[in-house]
């Protein structure tokens, strides 16, 4: 019941979000072969100060097309598109899951119901999360028809694997959110406290002597890069202990904030 | 353990070093509906909160069902409907959909109490709740409430919002629960209302159930002061003192001795005009508020 009202207020937002995603998506992969060839051609992109922009520059721009448009795709697609719309969606979508419903003094109602806090939280998370991850995965996958249009292909596995590190990274914001939306009362608070912590992440990631401490070193173009190029294997992006096992590390850290916001919810009062 | 429904033993509840609750003693038995009267922040809702399981008592006893609410709060919720003091609907809902999302809940539904509140009601429920005025929500979330096929209904304040007819149909239906049995928790502001329909009443000032001793007494006091108006250029006469005046002249009089001797021997040149035997439930709290055995008289 709480997953179908849950839904029914989240359709219209995975509506929209998909059609940014795709919006942000054809342009940049129809363009391809005439920046391809601009790219070919300019040494500007060569000549950046900043030097993650300069290998980006050096990864598309390498004399291999497939490998430079697999490189295009992860840096557009994965991350520019996810991370700035899927984590945006993730904020957007958790931040209404409690916080609105104490805005509008349902939150009392909810939690008198014959229900656990356990399975509230549940019911309202799972279909939450299928929203902001799912049109990761089909934006992502609609890539491949489009890039046929240019007699070109992207390999299903790696985007598959690209996608799921995408998708776990914007679960991972959807709870934090959602805990932040179960402690604060006010949804523009929860929005201002997830966006400030957005915003110095990114801040962060930007200055080049602290950049790896931003949580956007996971999911910058130096790991999906390698992953769409068929250079870091499955096992790379799970095993902690022989790589760098980023995906296993996001992956825990959801399953450490979805008990956060157990543990919050449980001791919630109206 | 008892053989009450609800049983609570010397209740608290803290809010940091803001007591809320200090110290509730009650029993409610199987099918007895009970009044709680009390003036805002009196600390109905904190109780009603405490005994569904939604919040905390920072000590004391409780049960329902002679199961603890911090332990079994699930179980209790199964059996229990509650209505919170504050309206809660979900505004992007049609009124049809709030209330299959808010039944489903349960396992069993009255199904003639449903149609007769939804025809009494008249709810547009084609529309979106988020169109309705603020009296209609509160029928809808009656409806929620009191369709739920449950032993016991905790009601904050259920009359809030309603006019007049509505509040005497409800007082009908409460009576049909309270004769099928049901057990009913009534928190309210309208004293006279409460009274003719609960089994008994409980008084809840700063966080304490008064006795009803206190009570009786601070009602009979209450009963006793003659509301008169002088008439002009009249004082009022002796043996006499005013408690209060109203906006439209009425003095609130209390009297030294009898009340009835002292307007027998005053009235034939200062009185106007009298009324005795009202009971304003402000004047109430005040004199139960007053402390101790300041009720008594």
């Amino acid at each position: 019941m709480i997953w179908r009202k849950t839904w029914r207020e989240l359709f219209a937002i995975a509506i929209a979000y998909v059609l940014i995603l795709e919006a942000l998506a054809v342009p940049v992969l129809l363009l391809w072969p005439d920046i391809y060839a601009d790219l070919q051609r300019s040494s500007l992109f060569q000549n950046l100060g900043v030097d993650f922009l300069k290998r980006i520059a050096d990864a598309v721009s390498t004399s291999d097309e497939d490998i430079a448009y697999r490189n295009w795709c992860a840096t557009m697609l994965l991350f520019r598109s996810c991370n700035l719309v899927a984590t945006a969606a993730a904020v957007l979508v958790g931040t209404g899951l409690f916080a609105r419903e104490r805005e509008n003094g349902t939150f009392e109602f909810l939690l008198a119901r014959p229900v656990s806090r356990a399975s509230l939280l549940w019911q309202k998370v799972w279909p939450s999360a299928l929203v902001v991850t799912t049109p990761i995965f089909v934006v992502n996958a609609s890539a491949i028809p489009w890039s046929w249009t240019l007699d070109l292909d992207l390999p299903r596995w790696e985007l598959f694997l690209a996608s799921l590190h995408a998708a776990v990274f914007a679960l991972a914001f959807l709870l934090l959110t959602t805990w932040v939306s179960i402690v604060l009362r006010v949804q523009a608070h929860v929005a201002a406290v997830v966006g400030a912590f957005a915003v110095v992440q990114i801040g962060i990631y930007m200055t080049q002597r602290i950049r790896r401490f931003s949580l956007f070193r996971l999911v910058d173009f130096d790991w999906y890069g390698p992953v769409l190029a068929g250079n870091t294997p499955a096992w790379q992006m799970f095993d902690p202990f022989r790589s760098h096992g980023y995906t296993t590390y996001l992956s825990l850290a959801c399953a450490a904030l979805y008990l956060l916001c157990l543990r919050s919810l449980r001791r919630s009062e109206p | 353990m008892t053989d009450a429904l609800v049983d609570a033993r010397a209740l608290r509840k803290d809010y940091g070093q803001q007591p809320v609750l200090r110290g509730i003693d009650l029993r409610i038995a199987t099918g007895e509906l009970l009044g709680l009267i009390g003036p805002n922040g009196a600390g109905k809702s904190t109780l009603l909160r405490c005994l569904i399981g939604l919040v905390q008592p920072s000590a004391g006893q409780l049960s329902l069902f002679g199961l603890d609410p911090r332990d079994a709060a699930l179980a209790i919720r199964r059996h229990t409907s509650y209505l919170p003091g504050e309206t809660g609907v979900y505004r992007h809902l049609t009124g049809r959909q709030f209330l299959e999302f808010a039944l489903g809940f349960y396992p069993g539904r009255n199904r003639d109490l449903e149609r007769r509140l939804l025809e009494e009601f008249q709810l547009p429920l084609r529309d979106r709740v988020r169109n309705y005025s603020a009296g209609m929500k509160q029928k809808l979330a009656l409806v929620a409430t009191l369709v739920p096929d449950v032993e016991l209904y905790l009601l904050d304040e259920p009359d809030r919002m309603l006019d007049a007819s509505v509040r005497f149909f409800l007082r009908g239906v409460l009576r049909e629960l309270r004769a099928a049995d049901k057990t009913i928790l009534l928190s309210s502001h309208h004293l006279s209302e409460v009274e003719t329909l609960a089994d008994r009443l409980s008084f809840l000032l700063d966080g304490r159930l008064v006795p009803e001793a206190h009570v009786a007494a601070a009602r009979a006091r209450l009963r006793r002061r003659p509301r008169i108006r002088l008439k002009p250029g009249r004082e009022l006469p002796p043996g006499g003192h005013i408690v209060r005046t109203e906006s439209d002249g009425v003095l609130v009089v209390e009297t030294d001795g009898d009340p009835m001797r002292w307007l027998q021997s005053a009235s034939g040149d200062a009185i106007a005009s009298v009324e005795i035997g009202v009971e304003r439930l402000e004047d109430l709290y005040q004199l139960l508020l007053a402390g101790g055995d300041g009720a008594a008289p």
